[in-house]
């Protein structure tokens, strides 16, 4: 019998739409099936500050209508408290079924994924960092460049962390500092060889964000509404690629559909779930299975099919965040200006361990973030931070995924399990972190503000991989090189699960670049010539 | 359940129609016209017909509300009676439940003609297996009934009578008392017999007038002490007819009302009354007022500004949509002096549950306060550049202001320790 469809692409994330350019290219009936959650707030059409001072209505898209801000107050990140992005992750856990115990698990349902709501940092590892890859490093190089040229990535310059992102080359030029992160950088200069010896380098945060105009997205104008969404689609999300995929005649798309489960039937996959509104169960055929529903969703779609109850081990990065104060720059008036990743470090630690981390302005931020840290009455602590945050930068840290031991495992009642704590490493190395940290940015006229740094739950860092790692010689649980699980043929892994390293790096780009590679190789499976070869 | 009321159109009726068919229940309206603020089965229905009623048979319970407009001589007595048995009757052919609301009034040897026939209805009714309700002084919704009486005469008459002694009355709300009627229909295991409905704590009828005045209308009223035993010794000499006349039987049984032993029968259904205060409030309880009493208290504080209509509603809205609405009780201090906050916000009060929330209500106010430009000006400082010097002041001023503050609130352990409550109030 022929299946409807030669492939079913399960998400419509960063990784699926990578993995889907190849196989449409080459002209195979690709269907792509998503949790379809759809955003129903918009977010503010003038820049931040403007935004801020005259619209009445600010509270629909800073509380939202149905006060999502409040709802949201212990979730770990501002991101989740904002009702623009609250569509992103609703409901993940229970259409999913994934259940963190002491682990933050985030997923999302939204067509696009998780890329409607990311910080959008990428990087490329080095031929070093992808020892563990079951294929040589080059065999990626076609794939970042591929990638990296679709989303759109700026901040190319020649600096201490050009070699670090390893991206200049598929770059835009960098998206203006504002002028706090201009003061870190001209101070950085005059003590490069210093900090360099101690184990910090700084240069421009590389990011999926425009400086220049591409297919009907526009560059950044520093608007600042980058935590609550930009208008102008400056920030790449995988829905701006939807469009490039739905030229083709053999693109097919289900959209408000969760996958439960794959069953095997007559030599081909069905793929079955339920439709988000009605509840209507519906099941697909197709030769082969993509899976790119995120690592957590993906895992246990994979676990459940081979009734793999044994835990599988988890990547996540150790996380924590800081806050700068640059005195010389105290009552400096806010400015509109650039929200995610400015200026990046990378700070080499105790036995080889490196951390990773990025610099942002605090005025797209609310006050209230931060207000309810400050050990002070809350009329004062709001006097003091007015006073206080416009010269201020907060800081993120991340450590190699490896740190956290966490594992993820199918039980009884077909959930997924996620447990996990911190390596007991992490606390002197986030401690020795702090302290580099701080005196790194003293010799830049910084001041790492006293009880700010603050180490994040495990799972916040929404970095999850390495559940299905791809080996050599995989085992019941892993994935082949070409991300083909072991024990279900012609199921392949493309998202975050299948890498078998997390490095401190954001690992969006790689994760999207694997996808593609994968894509690429099934084109040939399928003795298809790719138009990209 | 099918239920089937007369009186649908009154007081009571309206609102036990409207809470009846909210809980999921469908309403037969016997009256006269078709209602018009309610959504229902309708069968024409006269109180002064002497024919045999059918109800549906699958009616499971008949309320009787109605009672005749007019003052209530011998002969219309008589017709109250017929007209209750004969639906009495019908209850009976449909094997549907009789409620019966009476009055607190109702005995044999009753002042009032109406207190006789109610009673003498009462008795057909228990015979029957029916159900009987006394209630309380109805109050609060609109404006019907002697309650509706009440509230023009406390709004046309700037001094109002305050006997002495003051007759007591018990109070219902008249939701409460819809609620009540509903559970008394569908509780299977209530026995059938005389269920008296008002609150237990009886109040004077001065009192009462005056929480009308003060409440519901936001007047202020002098009350003028006149002795009850001349106006009942005047009433009695005027003469029976003369008396129903005038409209003053009311004023009669007023003075000569029983107290009702109430606890029990609130207890076997399960019926907590809202307090009378909070209930002649117009939105039916004082709860919202709190609210916005305690929003505002909160967000002047953060603001340092008056928080503005639109803004103190979203905080009641946000309460109520993910707090489950309670209120807080801040002491009054708080309320008036909202800066006095200072004194609580960190330390003597995190513990407890009460503390708990109160926390989370100030950072909810603090997000509210934040996103408006009220907010911006504030939070960002927007529309004014503080400039170095300027910052480094207000920061300074901002750290010396929290010192004196702590010092303050160290002073006020005990006070605030023994003022503000532990925990949440369990009902509002």
């Amino acid at each position: 019998m022929k299946p409807d469809f030669d492939i079913i692409i399960v998400g419509s994330g960063p990784a699926g739409v990578s993995a889907a350019f190849p196989l449409v290219d080459a002209g195979l009936r690709v269907l792509m099936v998503d949790g379809g959650k759809q955003s129903g707030v918009l977010p503010p059409e003038a820049d931040f500050i403007s935004a801020r001072t005259n619209d009445i209505e600010q509270w629909k898209w800073m509380v939202g209508e149905d006060f999502h801000a409040l709802k949201k107050r212990d979730a770990v990140s501002p991101k989740l408290r904002v009702p623009s992005h609250a569509y992103a992750f609703e409901e993940f856990e229970a259409r999913n079924h994934v259940v963190g115990k002491n682990f933050i698990t985030v997923g999302s349902l939204a067509t696009g994924g998780l890329s409607n709501a990311w910080g959008c940092g990428v990087a490329r590892f080095s031929a070093k960092e992808m020892a563990n890859f079951p294929f040589p490093a080059s065999e990626l190089d076609v794939s970042y460049a591929k990638v990296s040229q679709r989303m759109g990535i700026s901040g190319r310059v020649d600096d201490d962390m050009s070699d670090y992102f390893g991206l200049d080359k598929y770059s835009q030029p960098p998206i203006p500092m504002d002028a706090l992160h201009t003061h870190l950088s001209q101070r950085y200069l005059n003590h490069r060889n210093k900090l360099n010896s101690q184990g910090f380098r700084l240069g421009r945060s590389r990011v999926a964000v425009l400086s220049e105009d591409i297919a009907g997205r526009q560059a950044c104008n520093l608007s600042g509404n980058c935590l609550w969404g930009c208008r102008r689609h400056s920030m790449y999300s995988s829905t701006d690629d939807l469009p490039g995929l739905r030229k083709h005649e053999n693109f097919s798309e289900l959209s408000g559909f969760v996958v439960d489960g794959l069953t095997r039937h007559d030599g081909n996959w069905n793929v079955e779930g339920q439709t988000t509104s009605g509840g209507e169960r519906r099941s697909i055929t197709a030769s082969k299975i993509v899976l790119a529903a995120g690592t957590l969703a993906t895992t246990r779609i994979v676990l459940k099919t081979l009734n793999h109850r044994r835990p599988v081990p988890l990547l996540s990065c150790p996380t924590a965040a800081f806050l700068l104060w640059l005195p010389r720059l105290l009552g400096a008036p806010r400015m509109p200006g650039f929200g995610l990743g400015q200026l990046s470090f990378s700070l080499g630690l105790q036995g080889n361990t490196a951390a990773f981390g990025s610099t942002f302005a605090t005025t797209g931020i609310p006050l209230s973030e931060f207000v309810r840290h400050v050990p002070l009455r809350r009329r004062y602590g709001i006097d003091l931070l007015r006073g206080l945050l416009s010269s201020c930068v907060v800081g993120n840290v991340f450590l190699p995924g490896h740190l956290t031991a966490a594992e993820a495992e199918l039980q009884s009642d077909a959930s997924l399990s996620v447990t996990g704590k911190y390596c007991n490493a992490v606390v002197p190395l986030m401690d020795e972190a702090a302290k580099k940290l701080r005196k790194a940015y003293w010799s830049l006229g910084a001041v790492l503000l006293p009880g700010s740094f603050t180490v994040g739950h495990p799972g916040g860092d929404i970095h999850y991989a390495g559940t299905l790692p791809m080996r050599e010689s995989p085992s019941l649980g892993e994935t082949s090189q070409r991300g083909e699980v072991e024990g279900l043929d012609g199921v392949f892994v493309v998202d975050g699960a299948c890498l078998p390293t997390l490095t401190e790096k954001s690992h969006t780009l790689t994760m999207m670049a694997n996808a593609d590679r994968i894509g690429r190789q099934l084109v040939a499976l399928f003795g298809y010539k790719s138009l990209h070869s | 359940m099918k239920i089937a009321v007369t009186g649908v159109t009154g007081y009571i009726g309206i609102c036990f129609a409207k809470w009846a068919i909210s809980e999921g229940h469908e309403i037969v309206a016997l009256s006269r016209r078709r209602p018009e603020l309610v959504v229902c089965d309708w069968i024409p229905y006269e109180l002064s017909s002497k024919q045999p009623l059918a109800l549906p048979i699958d009616t499971d319970a008949v309320l009787h509300l109605a009672m005749s407009k007019s003052p209530i001589d011998q002969q219309d007595g008589a017709q109250e009676v017929l007209a209750a048995e004969l639906l009495i009757e019908a209850a009976k052919k449909a094997s549907a439940k009789f409620i019966f609301v009476s009055s607190q009034t109702a005995r044999p040897d009753a002042p009032t003609a109406y207190g006789r026939i109610k009673w003498r209805i009462e008795q057909d009714v228990l015979s029957a297996g029916g159900w009987v309700v006394r209630p309380g002084q109805v109050y609060g919704g609109m404006f019907r009934g002697l309650f509706g009486e009440l509230v023009k005469l406390v709004q046309r008459l700037p001094v109002l009578p305050a006997f002495m002694p003051a007759p007591k009355v018990q109070p219902i709300h008249v939701d409460d008392l819809a609620a009540g009627l509903l559970r008394i229909a569908e509780c299977a295991d209530i026995r059938p017999g005389v269920l008296c409905l008002a609150s237990p704590e009886p109040v004077s009828f001065t009192a009462f007038l005056h929480t009308i005045a003060r409440s519901r209308l936001r007047l202020r009223r002098c009350f003028l002490p006149v002795p009850a035993l001349i106006i009942s010794t005047g009433i009695r000499l005027l003469g029976e007819p003369f008396r129903t006349r005038m409209g003053l039987e009311r004023l009669r049984s007023l003075f000569d009302l029983p107290v009702m032993n109430t606890a029990s029968d609130l207890q076997r259904l399960g019926l907590q009354l809202r307090p009378l205060p909070s209930g002649m409030h117009p939105a039916g309880s004082a709860r919202r007022r709190h609210l916005l009493v305690e929003g505002h208290a909160l967000l002047s504080y953060v603001l340092r500004a008056q928080p503005g209509n639109a803004m103190l509603g979203r905080y009641v809205r946000a309460i109520e949509k993910l707090r489950g609405g309670g209120i807080l009780v801040l002491p009054k201090s708080f309320v008036w002096w909202s800066a006095l906050l200072a004194l609580i916000d960190r330390g003597n009060c995190t513990e407890t549950t009460w503390g708990k929330e109160f926390r989370w209500r100030l950072d909810a106010a603090t997000v509210l306060a934040e996103a408006s430009p009220l907010g911006a000006r504030l939070f960002l400082g927007m529309g004014k550049h503080y400039g170095f010097m300027g910052s480094l002041f207000g920061m300074a001023r901002a750290i010396a202001f929290e010192a004196s503050w702590r010092v303050l609130s160290m002073l006020f352990i005990p006070i605030t320790r023994i003022a503000l409550p532990r925990t949440l109030p369990e009902r509002q």
